[in-house]
C-alpha cells in the first residue's frame, strides 16, 4: 500500500486535546445513557413478568417498538421530531444547550432500556417462582416481593449479559454523530480532516474504545465475583470450572 | 489479561505489515490490465455528482471524468477505457485511495496543503468559497455576523475549520451529511448552515421551496476542487492534468460548465470572469 504512516499526528497539534474530549464526551453520553436504560430496562422487564396482563401489554409494546427500530432513526427521532413539539421559549434554551447531547442521550438510553429488559425478564423468569411465593406468603405485596426480593436476585443474575449489553451502549454510542454530538469517533473524523491522516486517527480511535471496553469487562468481572449468588451462578469463573 | 492484549496488538501488527507491502503495479499498470477507471464520487452533490431523478448517477465532476480524461487515458493505453463508479464521502475518500479501492477522487474534494501530503491533487476544475445559506431575513449577513449564533457545518469540509479558528464563540454543530445539516436549519436547531457557495446554491434550488432560503455574505474561505489520486504516480497525474487542460483549451470544459451551471442547467451558478481566466491561465498551452 502506498501509503506513509506518521503516528506523531496523533499527538502534535490538538489532536490529543480531541481525542480526550471525545473519550469525556462518549463517557459522559455512554453513562447517562446506560442509567436510563437501567431504570427502563428494570421497570419494563418486572412489569412483564407480573401476572396483571394489562401492566404486561405496555411493557411489551415499549421493547417490541423501541428495540425493532434502528438506532439511528431513534437519534434522528429525538434530534429532529422531538422539539417542535416542545413550547417555544424551553425549545430555543434546549437548543443553546446541546440538545444534539440529549437527544442522544434519550435515543440510546431508551433503545438500550428496551433490550436491557429482556435481560432482566429473563434473569426474573430464571428464579424458581416458589422464591416469589415464598416472599408473598410472609406477607409482602407483589411490589414489595419485586422490589426487595425478586429484583435484587435478578440483578445478581443477570450481570454476564448485561456486560454485554453495556458493551454494546458504549459502542453505540458512536451513533451520535450522525446529529453533531462530538463523540470519540467524531473526534477521530476530525482529527483526519486537519490532517489528512485517516489510518492514524482510526487506529487511535479503535484503540481507545477496545481499552475502554476491556475496562468495563475487567469491573463487571470483578462485580460478577462480588455479588455471585451460590449455586445459582459460575461464580465469576468466566466460562471454566 | 496480558496474554489477549499481545495477541491484539500483534494482530494489529501483522495488518500493517502487510498492507505496506503489495501492489506493485502502478496505478496506470492496472487501469491497463483491468481496463477500468475507478473512481470515487458523490452521490448527493448536486450537481458535482448525485443521482438524479431517473436514478442515473451523474454530474459535472463525472462528466470531466467521461470527457476529460478517459479520452485520455484511452488514446495513452490504445484500447477504450471502462469508467466504474463507486460512493465517496468526505471521510472516505483518502482510504478510498490509499487502500487501492478507487483510482481517482472526482467529486467536491478541496485542494488544500494538509492533504497534498497524503495524496496528489489534479489541476483545479473548480473554484468556489464558503458562504452561509439562512432563512431569508435573517440577521446574519456573513461571517462577521455569527458571534453566539449556532451554525451548522459538514463534517470535513475546510468551512468549519475556520470557523473554529476565527470565530470561535460560533456555536459550531458538525453533521456528516448535507440533508441532516439542511433539517437542523429549516427546525431553526441552527441559525445558519455553512458550506461552499455553490453546494449551497444546489441545497437551495432543490429545496421545496427556494425562495424561503438566502445565500449570504462574501467567500470567507478559497475552495479549490481537485480530482485527488494516489502520491507518487506521476503517470497518472500527468495524463489527468493533461485531459484537463485540452478541456479547458478546446472550449469542451466551459460547454460542460454551461450544461450543469448555465442558466438552463442544474444549479445556475454563473461563471465569474476572474475564474475563467483563472481557469484558463493554469491550463498549460499546447
Amino acid at each position: 500500500m502506498n501509503y506513509h504512516f506518521n503516528w506523531s499526528v496523533l499527538w502534535s497539534g490538538q489532536s490529543g486535546a480531541w481525542l480526550l474530549q471525545g473519550l469525556v464526551t462518549t463517557v459522559e453520553l455512554s453513562v447517562l445513557a446506560w442509567l436510563l436504560a437501567l431504570i427502563l430496562g428494570v421497570i419494563s422487564g418486572a412489569l412483564r413478568t407480573v401476572a396483571i396482563p394489562p401492566l404486561r401489554w405496555p411493557a411489551a409494546f415499549y421493547v417490541e417498538f423501541f428495540r425493532n427500530v434502528p438506532l439511528l432513526v431513534w437519534m434522528f427521532f429525538w434530534y429532529f421530531a422531538v422539539p417542535p413539539l416542545l413550547p417555544e421559549p424551553l425549545r430555543e434554551w434546549l437548543f443553546d444547550h446541546g440538545a444534539e447531547f440529549w437527544a442522544g442521550v434519550c435515543a440510546l438510553g431508551v433503545y438500550h432500556g428496551a433490550r436491557f429488559s429482556e435481560v432482566i425478564r429473563s434473569g426474573i423468569q430464571s428464579i424458581p417462582k416458589t422464591q416469589f411465593e415464598a416472599a408473598v406468603s410472609t406477607g409482602l405485596t407483589m411490589a414489595q416481593a419485586y422490589r426487595l426480593i425478586v429484583i435484587p436476585i435478578a440483578l445478581r443474575l443477570i450481570i454476564p449479559p448485561a456486560t454485554n449489553e453495556s458493551l454494546n451502549l458504549l459502542k453505540n454510542s458512536s451513533v451520535a454523530l450522525t446529529i453533531g454530538v462530538a463523540e470519540l469517533t467524531f473526534q477521530t473524523r476530525q482529527i483526519e480532516t486537519y490532517t489528512a491522516k485517516a489510518f492514524e486517527a482510526l487506529t487511535a480511535g479503535t484503540l481507545i474504545y477496545l481499552i475502554l471496553c476491556l475496562a468495563i469487562a475487567a469491573i463487571m468481572a470483578r462485580v460478577e465475583r462480588r455479588f455471585a449468588i451460590p449455586g445459582m451462578i459460575a461464580q465469576g469463573q468466566t466460562g471454566e470450572f | 489479561m496480558k496474554r489477549v492484549v499481545v495477541i491484539l496488538l500483534a494482530a494489529f501488527f501483522l495488518i500493517f505489515m502487510n498492507a505496506r507491502s503489495g501492489g506493485a503495479d502502478t496505478t496506470l499498470e492496472k487501469i491497463n490490465r483491468t481496463g477500468t477507471l475507478t473512481i470515487g464520487t458523490r452521490t448527493g452533490s448536486p450537481p458535482f455528482a448525485y443521482i438524479n431523478k431517473n436514478n442515473d448517477w451523474v454530474g459535472f465532476s463525472i462528466d470531466l471524468v467521461e470527457q476529460a480524461v478517459i479520452p485520455v487515458l484511452s488514446k495513452k493505453l490504445g484500447k477504450q477505457i471502462k469508467l466504474e463508479k463507486k460512493e465517496s464521502t468526505p471521510q472516505t475518500r483518502i482510504p478510498l485511495l490509499t487502500s487501492n479501492a478507487v483510482d481517482l477522487i472526482a467529486e467536491t474534494m478541496t485542494d488544500t496543503k494538509e492533504r497534498r501530503e497524503a495524496v496528489d491533487f489534479s489541476l483545479t476544475f473548480f473554484v468556489t468559497g464558503a458562504q452561509f445559506l439562512v432563512k431569508k431575513g435573517s440577521p446574519i449577513k456573513g461571517i462577521e455576523s455569527i458571534g453566539g449564533k449556532r451554525i451548522a457545518a459538514q463534517q470535513g469540509s475546510t468551512n468549519a475549520r475556520i470557523i473554529r479558528e476565527r470565530v470561535p464563540s460560533a456555536k459550531l454543530l458538525e453533521f456528516p451529511d448535507q440533508p441532516a445539516a439542511f433539517q437542523a436549519l429549516a427546525q431553526g436547531q441552527v441559525q445558519a448552515y455553512t458550506n461552499d457557495g455553490i453546494q449551497l446554491a444546489g441545497l437551495k434550488a432543490k429545496a421545496p421551496k427556494p425562495d424561503d432560503w438566502a445565500i449570504v455574505g462574501d467567500f470567507f474561505s478559497h475552495e479549490p476542487y481537485g480530482m485527488a489520486m494516489r502520491k507518487n504516480e506521476p503517470e497518472l497525474r500527468d495524463l489527468v492534468n493533461a485531459g484537463l487542460a485540452e478541456a479547458i483549451n478546446s472550449g469542451k470544459y466551459f460547454r460542460l460548465y454551461d450544461k450543469w451551471f448555465g442558466p438552463k442547467g442544474e444549479v445556475p451558478y454563473p461563471l465569474t470572469p476572474e475564474t475563467k481566466q483563472f481557469l484558463q491561465k493554469q491550463a498549460v498551452p499546447k
